[in-house]
């Protein structure tokens, strides 16, 4: 298959504070990610994972440096765009270690959220969200609450709304970490199924040794910078 | 899309109506607060509807005979019935006097009139027991709010006079019930002194035994065809005579009263307003900050600040809503326990209706300046 370029990152840098709090956690790193690569983020913690993925979700600033997502470029030492939250809607998928859905919507209303802001009818995005839902063996509890459902449901759930915009990119920050083993391997399957079904590129932080065998890269950050296994 | 206001406020229901309910006791204490005034101004126009007449002579240079004390011969009765365009014509009094009997001493102000008169200012629709005056001595109607029932024997001077009817909802222009006498008990109560005063008087070379043919005014009709103006400002060049219309009496009672109580209730409501105002956004505020986390995972995955603004406004708004629903509902559960009349009008709750919904995009301030400033990546903790 030939490697279209989907997260292609030059010369990033990333630094807190300034003084005697200043702190430097990404300096120059620099890194592409293909369409429908599945890669573990490994790296010990305060190395700076969730801050990188936060800076290619347009989340957080970076200090220096440039970020393309798909064609686009984003970022050149400042924002291209004035619509970061559009980019994220319409390009990226979220998935974190808790499930973080909305307590007051239930499962469906939280998968269709994004899309139904993205002007997606409700009727479509409803139909996309059920087709998910029942993908991930969970179409039965469509209209619960989150608070009715299991660690393990609503960590689907979660995975559910970050594919309902159909996303270029899913960024999962621990995705398993509140998981045991079984559940981890099937969620960490799951996602390699997506990445090579819908083209996805996936970047995944784990701390799990276990779960590198089912990616197709395994990142590192050393010495603040990127490095490939 | 999703209404995100609703689904929030469904999900915490209970906690919602409660809430509601509170800011809405709030709301109806200013709806009585408003219906008090408009009770004192139904009030201080209720006697002068009830007598319906057209004309009031009083003292010269006065505001009588309820804004200002005052005193005129009673033969004015006579003189003003051979005047062109007058109807009829009655001397009427009016004094506050403390009856005692029951448990509490009561405040009335007391009506005189002759019974056997062509004006009766006791109106037929208020009389709900009993019967007008029939005799000229020691007979009373009096008002049911009072507390005196039919028969009872209430002494007032030196006499004892029996209820004989109750009207109901009959105040003075300040809310006293009234009780009704007879012109010539009212004269004696008012005018005449005791003997041992007369004797006393006598004594010191002083005659000051008082006019008892002395009235606090006296009251006209006009004949239909005839221009009440007219006619009162013709009355007007009398000598030693102040003339009123009814419409002038009305404004007399009512300017008086407006000035004074408008201010009073003006800013009582004016405090309640903002108090509410303050509680609804102090409400939406920590409604808002227990949203925070949802606030920043919205952001996050991208959900754009108009739609999470509108769920703060919407929710603020729908608060303000149902507040004010439960404001109307409590203040008409409780508005009759008041001692003085409180009257509900549906203009005014309307103002309310109003100024709650400003008052509640105000208060939505607070929660949408937080949901401006919130970070996205507080959710996930760095
Ligand atoms: N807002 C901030 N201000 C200052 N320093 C920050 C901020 N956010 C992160 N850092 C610092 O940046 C470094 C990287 O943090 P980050 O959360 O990216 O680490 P991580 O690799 O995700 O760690 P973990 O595995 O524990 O989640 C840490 O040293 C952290 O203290
Ligand atoms: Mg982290």
């Amino acid at each position: 298959m030939k490697k279209v370029q989907s997260i292609r990152i030059e010369n990033l840098t990333k630094s807190f504070g300034s003084g005697d709090s200043f702190v430097s956690v990404i300096d120059g790193a620099s890194f592409t990610v293909n369409k429908g690569e599945l890669i573990a983020l490994v790296a010990p913690s305060g190395a700076g994972k969730t801050t990188l993925l936060m800076m290619i979700g347009c989340v957080v600033d970076p200090t220096s440096g440039q970020i393309w997502l798909g064609e686009e470029k984003v970022y050149d030492n400042h924002w291209l765009t004035n619509n970061s939250r559009q980019i994220r809607r319409e390009k990226i998928g979220f998935i974190f270690q808790a499930h973080y859905l909305i307590p007051f919507l239930n499962v469906i209303e939280n998968v269709t959220l994004v899309p139904q802001t993205n002007k997606i009818p409700t009727k479509e995005a409803n139909a996309h969200a059920m087709e998910l839902l029942k993908y991930f063996d969970i179409a039965d509890k469509a209209y619960n609450k989150p608070s009715q459902l299991s660690g393990g449901q609503n960590q689907r759930v979660a995975i559910a709304r970050a594919l309902a915009n159909n996303p270029e990119i899913i960024l999962a920050d621990e995705p398993t970490a509140a998981l045991d083993t079984e559940r981890s391997i099937s969620v960490v399957k799951m996602l390699k199924k997506i990445a090579a079904e819908q083209n996805v590129a996936i970047i995944m932080v784990t701390h799990d040794e276990r779960m590198l065998e089912y990616c197709d890269r395994v990142m590192k950050i050393e010495a603040k910078k990127i490095v490939f296994e | 899309m999703i209404n995100l206001a609703q689904k929030d406020i469904s999900h915490t229901l209970g906690k919602f109506i409660v809430t509601a309910m509170g800011v809405g006791m709030l709301l109806g204490i200013v709806l009585i607060m408003i219906g008090v005034y408009r009770g004192m101004m139904v009030d201080a126009e209720k006697l002068l509807k009830d007598i319906s007449v057209d004309i009031w002579i009083v003292q010269e240079d006065t505001l009588g005979p309820f804004a200002e004390s005052s005193r005129i011969h009673e033969d004015f009765k006579d003189t003003l019935k051979v005047i062109e365009g007058i109807d009829k014509s009655e001397a009427l009094t009016f004094q506050n006097l403390q009856l005692y009997g029951l448990d509490k001493p009561v405040r009335v102000t007391a009506v005189g009139f002759n019974p056997f008169g062509s004006i009766n200012p006791i109106n037929s629709a208020n009389l709900i027991a009993g019967r007008t005056l029939q005799k000229s001595h020691y007979e009373a109607v009096i008002s049911t709010e009072s507390g005196f029932k039919l028969q009872d024997k209430i002494k007032i001077g030196r006499n004892y006079f029996t209820v004989v009817g109750l009207t109901k909802g009959t105040v003075s222009s300040g809310g006293e019930p009234l009780i009704y006498i007879s012109l010539k008990d009212a004269q004696e109560l008012q005018f005449s002194f005791s003997n041992a005063i007369i004797r006393n008087d006598r004594e010191r070379g002083i005659n000051a035994s008082g006019d008892i043919h002395t009235v606090n005014t006296v009251v006209a009709t006009v004949k239909e065809g005839y221009d009440v103006a007219q006619i009162a400002k013709k009355l007007g060049m009398w000598k030693h005579v102040g003339v009123y219309t009814n419409e002038e009496q009305t404004t007399i009672l009512t300017k008086n009263l407006v000035e004074r109580s408008s201010k009073q209730i003006g800013l009582f409501t004016a405090i309640l307003v903002v108090v509410s105002t303050i509680i609804i956004g102090l409400i939406i505020y920590t409604m808002t900050l227990e949203k925070m986390k949802e606030i920043s995972i919205m952001k996050l995955i991208g959900i754009p600040d108009s739609i999470i603004v509108k769920m703060i406004v919407q929710e603020t708004l729908i608060l303000g809503f149902f507040a004010f629903i439960f404001g109307n509902i409590f203040s008409h559960l409780i508005y009759e326990k008041f001692p003085k009349r409180v009257v509900l009008e549906a203009p005014d709750a309307l103002g309310l209706f109003v100024v709650i919904i400003l008052a509640s995009v105000l208060a939505s301030f607070v929660g949408v300046g937080k949901v401006i400033h919130a970070d996205p990546t507080v959710a996930i903790g760095g």
